[in-house]
């Protein structure tokens, strides 16, 4: 189909685009993995072999993190529309605050990057981390598969770590971000081409969902500016030289 | 019990450090928050009062709400409630409250509330962490700030906590978040009335002085964190509710008519933009900074600041200190407040006051109040800190200045004379004049008829207030008056009720005596038992809609029945607030209330109003007026107060609740402890 054709054409495109870091990663996998987990199931699938190659998934979520509140609501509708609860534990966004700090290295948001080389599938020994081909190459985690050994916990590349250890009636398992093409709390259909619970309810408009795959480098490609005039016309500015457009003196008190 | 509740709230004895739970359930009548408080105080203590503040009988309950933990809009405050030794001249049982994420961690941490009574020979914090609950020794932490305390404790609590990592709390549960504390400061270890309860750089719980009762109990801080869920009884309503909720708030990416709204002045305060509660980031050049949110707020009125100062505060806790000449200094000024734990709502008139008497010459060095406070440089840096040291450590006339306004007055022979002039601005039960009671007399009377002001700026008149002193109000009179009243189910339709004129339909009528009798039931349930932000909630009006509708009533019941899975109606709430206001009433009874009481200082009758433009219905016709001149008519104020007992199910000889009252709200064994002591209406 036309369709596949493009969308081989654009993994091609992926593929030549990763990163030095992406590769560092990936290489270093095995080793790590071996020194981390020591038993694995006889059952379980050994991790993929090296040189694999994977589609790139067809959607990201990208934020703005001079722009987010801290109101942590993405992480409450994360956790709500996939477990019906609301704990900020379970959900597969993160954000971190230090109410003391300095603007804007006071928050860090964390959603998973969907990484072009999906470390988490890689190395899963028991095949539960996944690219869910029939959705938009989503990586996703197989709750019914996965068998708790965390290894997609430790080895995620990123800090924090993506991958999310939840505990549900006394089984502990890892889960991670799917786009919301998953979530048996919520009416609206998800992923790619759907919707995402924490896009449509941050307040801040902080997050947003994108089809092309953001820069691999740092966070930089992730972390984008979400912000038009209309923000900096409340005075909140990143850079002392921006003047708002609207004057923020107030009119003199009786 | 289905959602929102985790079933029961931590028992904290100071005195014999036990621990133990009471059963939510137990309480859930009351719905939660403010409600549950009040229900635990009279169980536990209501039988012995009354009794002192500082008496180890004093409770310091802190409830969360069946919204706490969740995504409710606006619904992240944590209520505090207990004898407030502020409040005068008794030391009323009282209430404050403070943002940001202490009643999101206690929930996650399952617990409902905490109640902490008795008191520690030795300092001591609480630690909680899921189920575990510690009373750990506060040595190294008594005599510290509270930003010290906080950073302290957090280390105590996750000694590998490393901010924007993971976390294990406990076996096998993790977390991203710093451990949520809310403790007293010097003020507060030294018994100043004047001491409030701070959590993270700028939340203050500042009314009541709950900080002094926190040092009375040599209790430092406590601190929650937990990895738990909270229940929703309708998770996919719930989702619906949080998105449909949307469109009544301010839109970042396309606000609805910014070039008016937008701009800063009075709408930075009321059209729900984010960031406009500090008032210290106006000026050219700007200090980077970004919106900052208590837990669940869709609004972000706070700021941070690439500078770390004034992070987190707000209104009252950016505008105590004023540093001539600098921006900076005036951050930091308000930041050591802060840090002393020094209540902004008392600090403020007492700053005030203590220049009044050094004008009049009875105040300052070699005076009848000798003190080197350099009293004639009261814009310097200098002078707003030795005066804040002295207060929160007691020292020199700083003792005296650290019972707090109504008492220091009182103490110096002064308190008829000044209160009655206005030369000391306290108006409600020791606590300051806000918002003029002879135009916006719901405030007054509001206030006047609870135990403290009534600090509840959405609840009545702040869109009107602002509106119309911006000069480009959104709504005429007439609309604004149709708009706010369509929303106060059950009395809707009334449109008297926001009349601030003082004619047959104005500020005395039988209408007003209904918004009085609505703002009480909801600050007791909404924002009492829910938790909502006095700055966010109710919204019977709106800039963000076409048709400037708000929320209220619609949203209130959408979002707790999705959470708890009751099926009660706004009106139903609102009785329970009613219920919830008249247990607070018997409580004050039993302390002592009477009608003979609930009286105005003088100067609000006696000196004429300055005015302030207001929906008032006059010569027929509804127009923002500002009744210039006006003044409190004593007959009048007596005669409302009459028809509000009524009302209310109160007697009107002596504004105490009846038994019919108390059975018919299920309260009979509060009819029968008033009736033991003699005091049933």
């Amino acid at each position: 189909m036309p369709g596949e054709k493009e969308a081989d054409k654009k993994e091609a495109a992926d593929k030549k685009q990763l990163s030095r870091r992406d590769f560092l990663v990936a290489g270093g996998t095995a080793v790590a993995v071996e020194a981390l987990i020591p038993a694995i199931s006889a059952k379980a699938a050994p991790p993929s072999p090296a040189g694999t190659t994977y589609p790139a998934s067809k959607g990201y979520l990208v934020y703005d993190s001079k722009k987010c509140a801290g109101c942590t609501t993405c992480m409450l509708s994360c956790s709500l529309v996939h477990y019906g609860v609301q704990n900020l534990s379970r959900s597969r966004i993160q954000i971190m605050q230090d109410s003391w700090g300095k603007f804007p290295d006071d928050i860090k948001m964390a959603p998973c990057r969907q990484c072009l080389v999906p470390v988490c599938v890689q190395n899963c020994p028991v095949g539960a981390a996944f690219i869910d081909t029939a959705h938009g190459n989503v990586r996703r985690i197989d709750n019914k598969k996965c068998i708790g050994c965390k290894t997609c916990i430790k080895m995620c590349p990123q800090q924090p770590h993506r991958t999310v250890w939840v505990v549900i009636d006394g089984q502990g398992q890892s889960s991670k971000c799917d786009l919301c093409l998953d979530t048996p709390y919520w009416e609206e259909k998800g992923g790619p081409g759907g919707k995402q619970a924490c896009v449509e309810a941050c307040p801040m408009m902080a997050i947003k969902f994108v089809a092309q795959t953001p820069n691999q480098e740092q966070t930089e490609g992730y972390d984008v500016n979400l912000r038009n005039d209309h923000w900096l016309n409340l005075g909140l500015v990143d850079n002392s030289t921006v003047t708002p457009k609207t004057s923020l003196a107030w009119p003199k008190m009786e | 019990m289905t959602g929102g509740y985790t079933g029961k709230i931590l028992r904290v004895n100071l005195t014999t450090k036990a621990v133990s739970t009471i059963d939510t359930a137990k309480y859930e009548e009351f719905g939660g928050g403010h409600g549950i408080g009040s229900a635990v105080f009279f169980d536990l203590v209501g039988d012995q009062l009354p009794f002192q503040a500082f008496d180890p009988r004093n409770l310091i309950i802190m409830m969360t709400s069946p919204f706490s933990g969740t995504f409710m809009p606006g619904s992240g405050r944590c209520e505090v409630q207990g004898l407030g030794p502020m409040l005068y001249p008794v030391e009323w049982f009282g209430h404050s409250n403070f943002g940001g994420r202490f009643t999101a961690q206690l929930k996650f941490a399952g617990w409902d509330g905490i109640v902490v009574e008795g008191a520690s020979d030795e300092p001591v914090w609480i630690n909680i962490v899921n189920d575990k609950v510690k009373i750990e020794s506060a040595n190294g932490i008594w005599g510290m700030d509270t930003w010290d305390t906080q950073e302290e404790i957090s280390r105590r609590v996750i000694p590998s906590l490393r901010h924007g990592e993971w976390a294990e709390l406990a076996d096998n549960c993790f977390t991203t978040q710093i451990p949520a504390v809310v403790c007293c400061g010097p003020a507060g270890e030294n018994k100043s009335r004047l001491g409030c309860l701070l959590h993270g750089p700028g939340s203050q719980a500042a009314l009541c002085g709950f900080g002094g009762v926190f040092g009375s109990k040599k209790l430092k801080a406590i601190s929650a964190i937990g990895s738990k869920d909270v229940p929703i009884a309708d998770p996919k309503a719930f989702m619906a509710a949080r998105l449909w909720f949307r469109q009544f708030q301010w839109n970042v990416d396309n606000p609805r008519e910014p070039e008016k709204f937008a701009a800063a002045g009075p709408y930075a305060l009321i059209s729900g933009r984010p960031s406009g509660g500090n008032v210290l980031n106006r000026e050219l050049p700007l200090t980077p900074a970004r919106a900052a949110a208590c837990a669940s707020c869709p609004r972000g009125c706070r700021m941070r600041l690439a500078t770390g100062d004034s992070n987190e505060s707000v209104c009252a806790g950016t505008m105590v200190i004023s540093v001539e000449g600098s921006l900076k200094f005036t951050r930091q000024g308000n930041d050591v407040m802060q840090r002393y734990g020094l209540g902004h709502w008392q600090l403020m008139p007492l700053m005030s006051y203590v220049q009044t008497l050094y004008k009049e010459g009875i105040l300052g060095k070699g005076k009848q109040l000798d003190t080197n406070l350099p009293l004639d440089n009261p814009g310097t840096f200098a002078y707003a800190e030795e005066l804040m040291r002295l207060i929160a450590l007691r020292k020199g006339i700083g003792n005296d200045l650290a019972e707090g306004c109504a008492r220091f007055a009182e103490k110096i022979g002064r308190y008829e004379q000044d209160v009655n002039s206005g030369a000391l601005g306290l108006a409600y039960w020791g606590t300051a004049n806000h918002y003029d009671p002879a135009i916006e007399a719901e405030w007054g009377f509001g206030s006047l008829l609870g135990e403290r002001d009534l600090m509840l700026h959405m609840m009545s008149n702040y869109p009107l207030h602002w509106m119309a002193w911006s000069g480009a109000p959104y709504v005429t009179a007439e609309e604004a008056a149709k708009l706010y009243t369509d929303a106060m189910e059950p009395y809707q339709g009334d449109v008297f009720m926001v009349d601030h004129s003082d004619g047959p339909t104005g500020i005395y009528s039988d209408s007003k005596v209904k918004q009085v009798a609505w703002i009480k039931h909801y600050e007791k349930f909404w924002v009492g038992a829910g938790g909502f932000c006095g700055w966010r909630w109710p919204m019977c009006i709106t800039n963000n809609t076409a048709d400037r509708r708000g929320p209220t009533p619609k949203a209130e019941p959408k979002f707790w029945n999705a959470v708890t899975g009751k099926n009660l109606t706004f009106a139903d709430y609102m009785e329970i607030g009613h219920k919830i206001y008249t247990l607070d009433r018997s409580i004050w009874v039993l302390q002592g209330r009477h009608r003979n009481m609930e009286v105005f200082p003088d100067y609000i009758y006696d000196r004429p109003s300055r005015g302030h433009d207001m929906p008032m219905y006059v010569d027929g016709r509804w127009k923002y007026d500002k009744g210039v001149g006006r003044k409190m008519d004593r007959e009048k104020v007596e005669d409302f107060k009459t028809r509000f007992y009524k009302f209310e199910g109160y007697n009107p000889d002596n504004g105490y609740p009846t038994r019919a009252t108390l059975e018919k709200m299920n309260l009979k064994k509060v009819a029968d402890q008033l009736k033991s002591k003699n005091k049933l209406g």
